[in-house]
């Protein structure tokens, strides 16, 4: 029982990773990026090109994994998202072509990847071990265990940042309404490149740790995390920390569950159906802001 | 009519895309951010399929039994969802298409469980297919025309304006919703027909994106943009047979492109470059641009024209 | 129910009409009598209430209590579609039109839904749009779109719109909001000449010295209720209207 909990707790972290660059960007300067799941993937798959030549310890593996994951999120900011965005002179079109962006990004970096791993999966070769620790009965390997701290440190500290910080205030302010920012001196586009930078920051070292956790994933393992990163932010709230941290936790506790109690053909229904119910009851999820724009 | 035999897939493949397409555009050209359409194509090929297989009924019954529920189910989704807006609207449209496969692959008595319905050998004919393309097409360009162009363009455009003009937007909202189902219903019962079987797969995230690119980058302003989406994203891997193995990157540069450079998709592009023609043949037009009387008096109209013209001009 | 200072029988009317969200009262009580084909006006800082009432007139928000009457019958509960099917019509404070329709389509929207229980053949439907081109001046545009025109003349496409639908009364909000003096008096020249020809009107404005020119019926609200009402000449010299809003400097300028 415990096991399972501890299990549960570590998919829940792998969820909040991978989710909580994507939840910031939109709930702060609103881009929905659809290829997020293909950044993390894809800044594994670079690691595994250079662990292919030379080993590496995991740690640097994960940093690594992290730069690249930053450096395409910048990329994909400065040349597709930031562009359609200034281009555009209505709030919607944006919006829908930022989301098909998107998805031709997420088409190029999955189809390279599948290309060169032909669709088959990819690890690291890693100089170090993943060795299973053990107290009072439970068993966790280093992996897992680092993986829930990285992922609770993060958490806390992005959002005492949010909380406390000049630039966590003009990314609230953002948040809450673009025009009055930039009247109040917020460079908007220097904010979301940098929001982009740290998002694609997290899901790249999401992507290392899971693949190390993993052992190996392949290149469509990041569009299925997409969906769960969907029903964690609307259940959490979007933009907020705390929203998605209980939105990743309580998705990771129910599919958990679920399985160990027999019916895991629905678990993966689960995700949807906390979307759609959440939804329709409560649109703004558990934390989140009420929608101040009217559609 | 070799190159017909040998392009049978495609060919068939365009009308299916081409309704499921339609099921998109048409919410989004009222303004619905629906991406429901998917789903909806999965509802109406399974219920073809189970009315096919367990109650054996005839080929056009079994699509027409598709048609139906699948609009049916349509409504009701729209009754649910329709004050949604934006993109929690396709959030939740998305997430509806995912519960839609979750049921398919485990509803196993009735729809086959993960391996699917086979062995649907519906008598669908290619110049079947033709055919409903067109009526299809003709209806959609009647709703183009005239006083219901008008009409849903308000809706389109701002709700509150179109109420104010007596437009019931919730009714509009929800018959398309309706129309959204109908159209996928068919395209999706149409390729089980043709293909025979189906998996709960078929109709998951991958088909979202494909109908979502195919609707977006052909423009939703018209069922034109939904069919211009349609012909490049299924003819262009067989044309490019060389491009092959890199089919997925093409086809992201293509659309990465269209989100740059066409953000009202390439048929919303046509129609803004005429547009623009007909604005500039008014601008050279030295006549009034706006200096306008209030008593339409043809000589005082003259002379303020003469008068005010210049420095009215913006 | 008589129309304010006309004595014939009023067509709209709203009768101690609140709404209230949450602890703020917008409109609290207010109670006016709209007919005779004259322009009445509400007068009003912001923040008293006016756009509220215009909200709870066209039925786009909810009534905490109240009632709203067109031509005898009670229409408080109706939809906000059903509002326009009734025979008012109404323009926005900024102008909504369709931007890429030629101006001749967005005057033909008015007409796209007859009023309830008539049905318009398409001669009746090209006559009342054409009938709504004369009466604005808007014939030499009608294949220009919005963004071609100046903003006075995009307004007065708003208003051959809602004329084209034939209502029986034209509510309008705030139309000259960013107008320069020359195309405040147009639609002010404007408003009196549909009046003349036989139409009711209710005028939203802030500015004062257009409603006291151009209205023959004033109301003054300040928070949520009906502070003054009658010719426009006296209620601006209301001490009561003078302290909500009009200042000191209206003797200096307008006496």
């Amino acid at each position: 029982m415990i096991q399972s909990i501890m299990n549960a707790a570590v998919l829940g972290s792998i969820y909040l990773l991978f989710s909580m660059g994507m939840s910031l960007a939109w709930g702060t300067v609103g881009i929905l990026n659809f290829a997020h799941g293909a950044i993390f993937m894809f800044s594994s798959f670079a690691v595994y090109l250079i662990t292919s030549m030379t080993a590496l310890p995991a740690i640097l593996c994960v940093i690594i994994a992290a730069l690249v994951g930053a450096i395409l999120s910048v990329l994909m900011q400065t040349l597709v998202y930031g562009v359609i965005r200034k281009r555009s002179t209505d709030h919607h079109a944006a919006e829908r072509n930022v989301i098909i962006g998107g998805i031709g990004l997420a088409a190029i970096l999955i189809g390279f990847a599948s290309h060169a791993t032909k669709s088959g999966s990819f690890g690291f070769a890693t100089t170090d071990q993943n060795p299973v620790l053990e107290f009072a009965g439970i068993r966790i390997t280093a992996v897992s265990l680092t993986i829930f701290v990285v992922a609770i440190a993060i958490s806390i500290a992005l959002a005492m940042w949010i909380r406390r910080s000049r630039g966590g205030l003009a990314l609230r302010t953002v948040g809450v309404d673009a025009e009055t920012a930039k009247l109040m001196g917020i460079n908007e586009s220097r904010l979301a490149i940098g929001t982009m930078a740290f998002a694609g920051l997290l899901a790249g070292l999401a992507g290392g740790l899971l693949t190390i956790h993993l052992v190996a994933i392949n290149p469509t393992t990041g569009d299925g995390l997409l969906l769960k990163a969907f029903a964690a932010i609307i259940l959490g709230g979007v933009g907020s920390v705390l929203g998605v941290v209980i939105g990743s936790f309580v998705l990771a506790f129910v599919e958990t569950f679920m399985i160990l109690g027999g019916v895991g053909g629905w678990a993966s229904a689960v995700a949807f159906a906390i979307i759609f119910l959440v939804l329709i009851i409560r649109p703004r999820g558990l934390f989140g802001r009420a929608e101040v724009r009217r559609t | 009519m070799n190159w017909i035999a040998a392009n049978i897939i495609p060919l068939q493949a365009t009308v299916t895309t081409f309704l499921l397409a339609l099921s998109f555009q048409f919410p989004m050209r009222l303004g619905l951010f629906s991406l429901a359409g998917v789903g909806l194509f999965g509802v109406g090929a399974y219920s073809s399929g189970i009315a096919f297989a367990k109650f054996h009924w005839d080929t056009w019954s079994s699509v027409a039994f598709g048609v139906v529920v699948a609009a049916l189910v349509g409504l009701l989704l729209g009754l649910v969802v329709a004050r949604l807006g934006g993109l929690y609207l396709a959030m939740a449209t998305i997430a509806f298409d995912m519960i839609v496969v979750v049921l398919a692959g485990n509803l196993t008595p009735l729809t086959g469980g993960y391996m699917g319905l086979f062995g649907i050998a519906g008598k669908v004919e290619l110049w079947h297919l033709g055919i409903i393309a067109v009526i299809v097409a003709v209806l959609f360009a009647l709703s183009e025309r005239g006083g219901m162009s008008r009409r849903i363009e308000a809706v389109h455009d701002d709700a509150a304006l179109a109420s104010s003009q007596g437009i019931n937007v919730s009714a509009y909202r929800l018959t398309a919703f309706l129309v959204s189902g109908a159209v996928a219903g068919l395209g999706g019962a149409l390729m089980l027909m043709v293909r025979n079987t189906t998996t709960p797969d078929a109709y998951g995230f991958g088909l979202i994106v494909v109908a979502l690119t195919v609707a977006i980058v052909g423009g939703t302003k018209s069922w034109i943009g939904a069919l211009i989406g349609t012909i490049i994203f299924t003819w262009l891997p067989v044309f490019l047979t060389v491009v092959g193995e890199w089919r997925e990157v093409v086809y992201g540069v293509i659309v990465v492109l269209a989100a740059l450079f066409f953000p009202t998709g390439i048929w919303g592009s046509i129609l803004g470059v005429r547009k623009r023609l007909a604005e500039r043949k008014h601008a050279g037009q030295r006549d009034v641009v706006d200096e306008m009387a209030t008593e339409p008096d043809a000589a005082e109209t003259e002379f303020l024209q003469t008068v005010a013209g210049k420095d009215s001009e913006q | 129910m008589t129309a304010s200072m006309t004595g014939e029988p009023a067509v709209l009317e709203t009768r101690d009409v609140a709404v209230h969200y949450g602890g703020i009262k917008a409109v609290d009580g207010v109670s006016i009598s709209l007919g005779g084909n004259r322009i009445f006006g509400v007068l009003g800082p912001n923040g008293s209430g006016k756009t509220t009432l215009l909200a709870a007139i066209t039925r786009l928000t909810k009534l905490t209590r109240g009632d709203l009457v067109f031509d005898g019958v009670s229409y408080a509960t109706a939809k906000p579609h059903q509002v326009a099917r009734r025979g008012i019509a109404r323009t926005f404070q900024t102008v909504r039109l369709l931007a890429d329709r030629t101006v001749y389509d967005n005057i033909a929207l008015g007409t796209d839904v007859p009023p309830k229980g008539t049905k318009r053949t398409s001669k009746e439907r090209r006559d009342a749009i054409d009938e709504a081109i004369g009466r604005t001046g808007t014939a030499t545009v009608l294949k220009r779109y919005p963004a071609e025109l100046s903003y006075g003349s995009q307004r007065r496409v708003e208003i051959a719109r809602a004329l084209a639908s034939r209502p029986r009364v034209l509510l309008l909000d705030e139309p000259t909001a960013g107008m320069n003096q020359h195309e405040r008096e147009e639609v002010a020249a404007l408003m009196s000449k549909l009046r003349d020809e036989g139409l009711t009107q209710l005028l939203i404005e802030h500015d004062v010295q257009m409603m006291v020119d151009t209205c023959d019926y004033l109301y003054a609200m300040n928070f949520g209720r009906l502070i003054g009402e009658g010719a426009p000449a006296s209620v601006v010299q209301d001490p009561d209207v003078r302290e909500a809003y009009l200042g000191k400097n209206w003797d200096k300028n307008h006496a």
